[in-house]
């Protein structure tokens, strides 16, 4: 990767509008967009003066050690993890592959599912011998076959990934045409097709705010007692089945994505 | 006291703002709870969004039978519409903050809007 390419994903992450901060913690990753790995990694790319950056995904707290853009290693992890207790305090260094594949694997085996994944970037501590500065985070892309360079999802599609497991058919259209599918859709494309714009004509007269993201769900609407819900942003509206008891789940994922 | 119900409603949930039961068959916001600042016309279009969303008369916008329930989010507002399950057109329109505990606002605004649909017929 060029020096450019590298400056140009720093000012855009520096122009990022979605950047979103959750109890004074930076959410670098949601429903896997960007992977964790990657959002890690990025981080770390991001880090010119001595930082302790402290992951935490749900109960798991890994602390890392960078400066000058490179990973110099691992100085806390709670739970305690049996792989950890050699990797703790010790520099990393490209002339231990061991420690890299260790390090790779145990950072794996913690992150690699983590939804939503934080980072606090915290004063940096004493750390290894002097003389040791760590594998750049870019080299470490290589090594561990991570594309630094991948594009976050759209919050729209993080929306959709997150409730994967809840929504029990969905249309998916962009710009009028359907761009993806999942299920039954045969309800959702008579919404879509015979009600959403007079549902939309009705909602412009009363005043409502049409731009931006919206989410609009109606419980119970269907005649198998399903409920529906449209998610609006941009040119793109997703139409949703979903069962009614997850309907808090469902705004609450919306939130999180849009937010 | 229809108001003590919304008053009650509105302060046990954080981040409610505004309470009204409204006619859906007249399209009227009968009655607020006691701190809400909504003029007049906002609570008209309040109530017509719920026509709107929940349907009236059998008909709805969206979907192929009216809910009793619907929810209407952006990023810095939440609308919730609650239907009564036996007098069809006794609603609860609800404005809130958009972290609002949903589930939790749903089950006691739920109950609250039964107690209040009863003691009316």
């Amino acid at each position: 990767m060029s020096d450019l390419n590298a400056l140009a994903r720093k000012l855009a992450a520096l122009g990022a509008t979605d950047e979103v901060f959750d109890t004074g913690a930076r959410v670098i990753s949601q429903a896997g967009s960007p992977a964790p790995l990657t959002a890690m990694l990025r981080a770390i790319d991001e880090t010119v003066l001595d930082r302790k950056l402290v992951f935490t995904a749900g109960d798991t707290c890994v602390s890392i050690v960078a400066s000058g853009r490179r990973m110099r290693g691992l100085s806390d992890i709670t739970p305690m993890h049996e792989t950890a207790k050699t990797l703790l305090g010790e520099t990393i260094s490209r002339e231990d592959p061991a420690s890299l594949d260790a390090s790779f694997a145990l950072l794996s085996e913690l992150f690699e599912t983590a939804d939503p994944l934080h980072v606090r970037s915290m004063p940096a501590e004493r750390f290894g011998s002097g003389g040791e500065r760590g594998v750049p985070a870019v080299d470490l892309a290589t090594l561990w076959q991570i594309d630094l360079d991948e594009a976050p999802l759209p919050p729209l599609e993080r929306f959709l990934r997150a409730n994967e497991d809840t929504i029990t058919a969905m249309l998916h259209v962009d710009k009028g045409d359907v761009v993806a599918s999942k299920g039954d859709i045969a309800a959702l494309e008579v919404i879509w097709q015979t009600q959403v714009q007079a549902y939309l004509d009705a909602e412009a007269k009363l005043g409502g705010q049409q731009d931006g993201a919206r989410l609009v769900c109606l419980d119970g609407a269907l005649d198998d007692g399903g409920s529906v819900a449209l998610a609006f942003a941009g040119d793109a509206v997703a139409l949703l089945v979903f069962p009614s008891a997850d309907l808090g789940q469902l705004h609450g994922s919306w939130q999180a994505a849009f937010r | 006291m229809v108001v003590d119900e919304l008053d009650a409603l509105r302060t046990a949930n954080e981040g409610c703002q505004t309470v009204a039961f409204g006619d859906l068959s007249t399209q009227m916001i009968l009655i607020t709870d006691t701190q809400t600042n909504l003029p007049r016309e906002a609570l008209d279009r309040l109530c017509a969004q719920a026509a709107l969303v929940l349907g009236r008369t059998g008909k709805t916008a969206l979907g192929t039978v009216p809910g009793l329930r619907a929810l209407l989010a952006d990023t810095t507002s939440l609308r919730l519409f609650l239907r009564a399950t036996d007098e069809p057109d006794d609603v609860l329109c609800c404005v809130c903050a958009p972290d609002v505990d949903v589930d939790k606002f749903i089950a006691d605004a739920t109950e609250c809007l039964h107690r209040i649909s009863n003691s009316n017929n």
